[in-house]
């Protein structure tokens, strides 16, 4: 890493033969630590979940026999409640559920009578795409924007710090009709309805990008205006290092900071982006599976998406982790 | 207008398609009420070509089971329509006429009807229908671990049956139903191979194997449903359409729930036709004449509000002629429908031939209302300047459920807040999700309420207003939820219900109708709303299941 020379870090512990046991101890210690933590979140989530889908009215066995309304005979009712052992007592379904959890089973979708885990695979990849797409995108964005403003001086700071608080508080919802109404129905330029095409990536990964976009560009202007304006940058500047390189070394990596810290709470937005996008744009997804899930009070499959989430959420937040201490020597010193 | 001279010859081919008896609830509204309907096609598109997938997008939710028996509901009888029939189902008048089944014999007391089945028809698998399979269809639906919760309601008195011979079934019944064959002729009711139904509830959900124009070829889950035609296909009954498979090849069902992008998909080709389009587009569709417009209204009861009379202010009558005379429905029907409803004065949709309207007890009288209430003790103005008895304002919950009433009907619900409130009720509209919304029904804890049922003839009326249907199932529901009891309305619901002579017992309806009419117990809005808005190049659209869903067999895809 070309920058080293020029952070002001100094004693940044030496490659001696001794530290190498003392890194992969460490290395073994964060490892633990965030196991433990990734065990923590998802029994939570479970636990969360399981407490609050029967706090809200529905009764689970309805939603087996047709949602809520259904005229269902007491057999009928009552087979399903046995079926799905709902007529046990509350603890004893927790038990039973974390038991199951605990050995890998998701069970089986209440109201699409398939196993929780072929629904999930067949739903995550779509999420996915759409996801890592909107979140490269909105990086783009927000690093572009940063990088515009900076350089363009009080007017182009102006412009953007107005895109992006425009951008960051628009709803999805909005912005996808207004998109459609735009580029679909006015311009004819793209469908309305998304495929896994180019073209049919363009609207909802927009969507979900812009308001994304709006957010972390803020953050990353902010701690890049500091960083060109601290002593290191001048230092820098003064050993001859041109305008656009002390932007790039320097300037970058410390907008870059924030929006990397930003990262756990960005997959929420976009999780909870794909509810509405993948709605909208009627793309199959896990967004509108969790949409579904919890109107039919589905609990197997509402518990299923959201560990998935938290999953994701726990390897996304070490992923975090690991970015920072890439791109912030001074945390690798710690 | 431009093309009030144009659908000449459409109207010709509807007026035919009629009177060949087709399954079409939708096309006789669609005359009446002037909508262009399958007439919108080009007059010139010639004859029929075989070809091309039509692709379909459904706004309503998707099934999480194909099979109809297995739960019931509309979404289902929608796809269900394409790929199983009925035994019985319902002409261009309204009125019902065999399908699968040849024709019936009722007993003189009622309690034993025989089924005569057509011949040589045969499932998808190959697999005859016969006097067995419909029998295995009825257990099915009988069956708790079928799980069915709207057809099983249909064969609720059908007590044993015997297979005679192949073509022939014996059905002995717990008491009379003169709604039976009606019954038969609804998608969760309709008939499917038993050697589908016997691979179990899993893979039969995945793909119902039956007798009609297409067959499931595959589900993509929130994405899709492809069907194919069934090359082996005519229809059963004479006149009813071309003879011979269905023109297209198969049928793309799509599901897109937002209805903008419902809308644009249609209007950029993307999809050729798509249900629950909004009023506005509908209206502009019907002025620019670019989409064909089907308006099939769904049979069984009318949209309507329903007064709780179990509790006051409403178990008192001159409170809810009040309420009823304080509201103009009429203004807020047409300028929030944009002319694509009509309004109501029944408690049957118009599509029911037994149905009685009246508009005598629904006309706007704020001087009349103000009469009543006063005599009626709520006689003080609160600081809100809500009228109150004894302190207590008069105050009336309505729970509005988002997932059954449209944006353009929850409009309409302010506007009759707003007008209300000029007569002194406090209306709380209170927008919830369904499973809450069922929560306070069942709670009691509310004084308005609008809730649609679908049903296959005026039957619905004992449904929702027979003092049985008060007492709530296992699961809380309960259908009459105006909570009407009455000894001569249950009286003459039963009766007609029992009664075999259509002249007799329709007029016991017309008298159970102006009952409910007269007693404010209902306060009827429109039909239940079921539009279809579809590309000009798709001709002979039209056709519809009993329950005004549309079938493709007759449709083709002009260039």
């Amino acid at each position: 890493m070309t920058s080293k020379r020029t952070t002001p870090v100094r004693g940044r512990p030496g490659a001696g033969p001794g530290s190498r046991r003392r890194v992969v101890s460490a290395a073994l210690r964060w490892l633990a630590l965030k196991l433990a933590g990734a065990a923590f979140v998802l029994w939570a989530v479970a636990t969360l979940i399981f407490v609050g889908i029967r706090l809200i009215p529905g009764d689970p066995a309805e939603a087996i026999l047709g949602g809520p309304g259904s005229q269902a005979s007491a057999e009928a009712l009552a087979a399903a409640r046995a079926e799905h052992g709902l007529d046990l007592p509350l603890t004893a379904q927790y038990a039973m559920q974390l038991e199951r959890l605990a050995q890998g089973d998701l069970g089986q979708s209440y109201s699409l009578r398939v196993p929780v885990a072929e629904l999930l695979a067949e739903q995550l990849p779509g999420t996915l795409l759409l996801a890592a797409l909107a979140w490269a995108l909105a990086w783009l964005l927000a690093l572009g924007l940063a990088l515009w403003s900076t350089l363009g001086g009080r007017g182009a700071a102006l412009v953007a710090s107005g895109l992006e608080i425009a951008a960051a508080a628009v709803p999805h919802f909005w912005l996808a009709s207004l998109l459609v109404l735009l580029f679909s129905n006015a311009l004819a330029w793209l469908p309305p309805v998304s495929t896994n095409t180019p073209a049919g990536l363009v609207l909802p990964v927009t969507t979900l990008a812009l308001p994304l976009a709006g957010f972390l560009g803020q953050v990353m202007r902010e701690s890049m205006l500091t960083a060109i304006s601290s002593p290191f940058a001048l230092s820098a500047r003064a050993r001859g290092e041109r305008e656009a390189g002390v932007l790039l070394r320097h300037g970058l990596r410390h907008a870059a900071l924030p929006g990397i810290g930003l990262s756990g709470w960005a997959l929420g937005s976009l999780v909870s982006g794909a509810v509405v996008v993948e709605t909208i744009f009627a793309r199959p997804g896990l967004g509108r599976t969790l949409l579904g899930a919890v109107t039919l009070r589905d609990v197997p499959l509402v518990t299923g998406v959201a560990l998935a989430s938290a999953a994701a959420y726990v390897v996304v937040m070490a992923a975090a982790d690991l970015a920072e201490r890439i791109a912030d020597p001074r945390l690798r010193a710690a | 207008m431009l093309f009030s001279s144009r659908p000449s010859r459409a109207s010709a081919t509807l007026a035919s398609a009629a009177a060949a008896a087709l399954l079409l609830a939708g096309c006789a509204s669609g005359g009446t009420t002037g909508s262009t309907g399958g007439g919108s096609a080009a007059p010139d598109a010639g004859d029929p070509v075989s070809g091309g997938t039509l692709v379909y997008a459904s706004g309503d939710a998707e099934p999480d089971c194909l099979d109809p028996h297995v739960r019931g509901n509309y979404p289902q009888a929608l796809l269900a329509g394409q790929f199983l029939e009925t035994l019985f189902t319902k002409d261009a008048d309204g009125e019902i006429v065999p399908w699968l089944a040849e024709g019936a014999d009722v007993s003189d007391d009622g309690l034993e009807v025989v089924l005569t089945l057509r011949e040589g028809i045969e499932f998808t698998d190959g697999t005859p229908l016969d006097a067995a399979a419909v029998w295995a269809n009825i257990d099915h639906l009988k069956d708790p671990d079928t799980g069915s919760s709207t057809g099983y309601l249909a064969v609720g008195k059908i007590a044993e049956g015997t297979v005679e011979d192949a073509r022939t079934l014996r059905l002995r019944l717990s008491a009379p139903d003169a709604a039976l064959l009606e019954s038969f002729s609804q998608p969760w009711v309709a008939i499917q191979s038993p050697a589908g139904i016997g691979r179990g509830q899993e893979e039969n959900c995945a793909a119902p194997i039956g007798t009609g124009p297409f067959q499931v070829a595959s589900w993509t889950r929130q994405d899709r449903v492809e069907l194919i035609r069934n090359e082996d296909y005519t229809p059963p009954a004479e006149g009813a359409g071309h003879e011979g498979p269905a023109y297209l090849d198969g049928i793309s069902w799509r599901f897109i729930p937002e209805a903008a992008t419902r809308q644009s998909a249609l209007q950029s080709g993307t999809v050729h036709v798509i249900d629950n389009p909004q009023p506005d587009a509908i209206a502009a569709a019907e002025a620019s004449g670019a989409l064909g417009h089907l308006d099939a209204p769904r049979p069984g009861a009318s949209n309507r509000i329903e007064l709780n009379t179990s509790k006051a202010p409403f178990d008192d009558p001159a409170v809810r002629e009040a309420f009823v005379k304080s509201v103009d429905v009429d203004a807020g029907v047409e300028s929030l429908f944009f002319g694509t409803a009509r309004r109501s004065y029944s408690p049957l949709s118009s599509v029911e031939p037994m149905g009685h309207g009246d508009p005598a007890p629904f006309g706007v009288d704020t001087a009349r209302a103000a009469e009543l209430l006063d005599a009626a003790g709520w006689d003080e103005r609160d600081a809100e300047g809500y009228r109150s008895k004894d302190g207590q304002r008069l105050s009336l919950e309505f729970p509005v459920s988002t997932n059954q009433s449209v944006p353009a009907e929850q409009s309409l619900f302010q506007q009759l807040q707003a007008a209300a409130k000029e007569a002194g009720f406090e209306v709380k509209l209170n927008l919830l999700d369904l499973s809450s919304w069922y929560g306070a029904l069942f709670a009691n804890d509310y004084d308005l309420v609008s809730a649609p049922y679908t049903k296959v003839g005026p039957d619905v009326l004992r449904i929702l207003f027979h003092s049985d249907s008060t007492i709530p199932a296992p699961s809380g529901y309960f259908a009459n939820l105006s909570q009407v009891k009455d000894a001569e309305l249950d009286r003459l619901l039963t009766e007609a219900g029992e009664e075999a002579d259509p002249t007799a017992r329709a007029a016991l309806y017309d008298q159970a109708q102006a009952f409910i009419l007269a007693g404010h117990y209902i306060l009827p809005l429109y039909d239940q709303q079921n539009h279809f808005l579809h590309s000009t190049s798709l001709q002979g659209v039209g056709a519809t299941t009993a329950v005004a869903s549309p079938v493709f067999h007759d449709v083709w895809i002009a260039e």
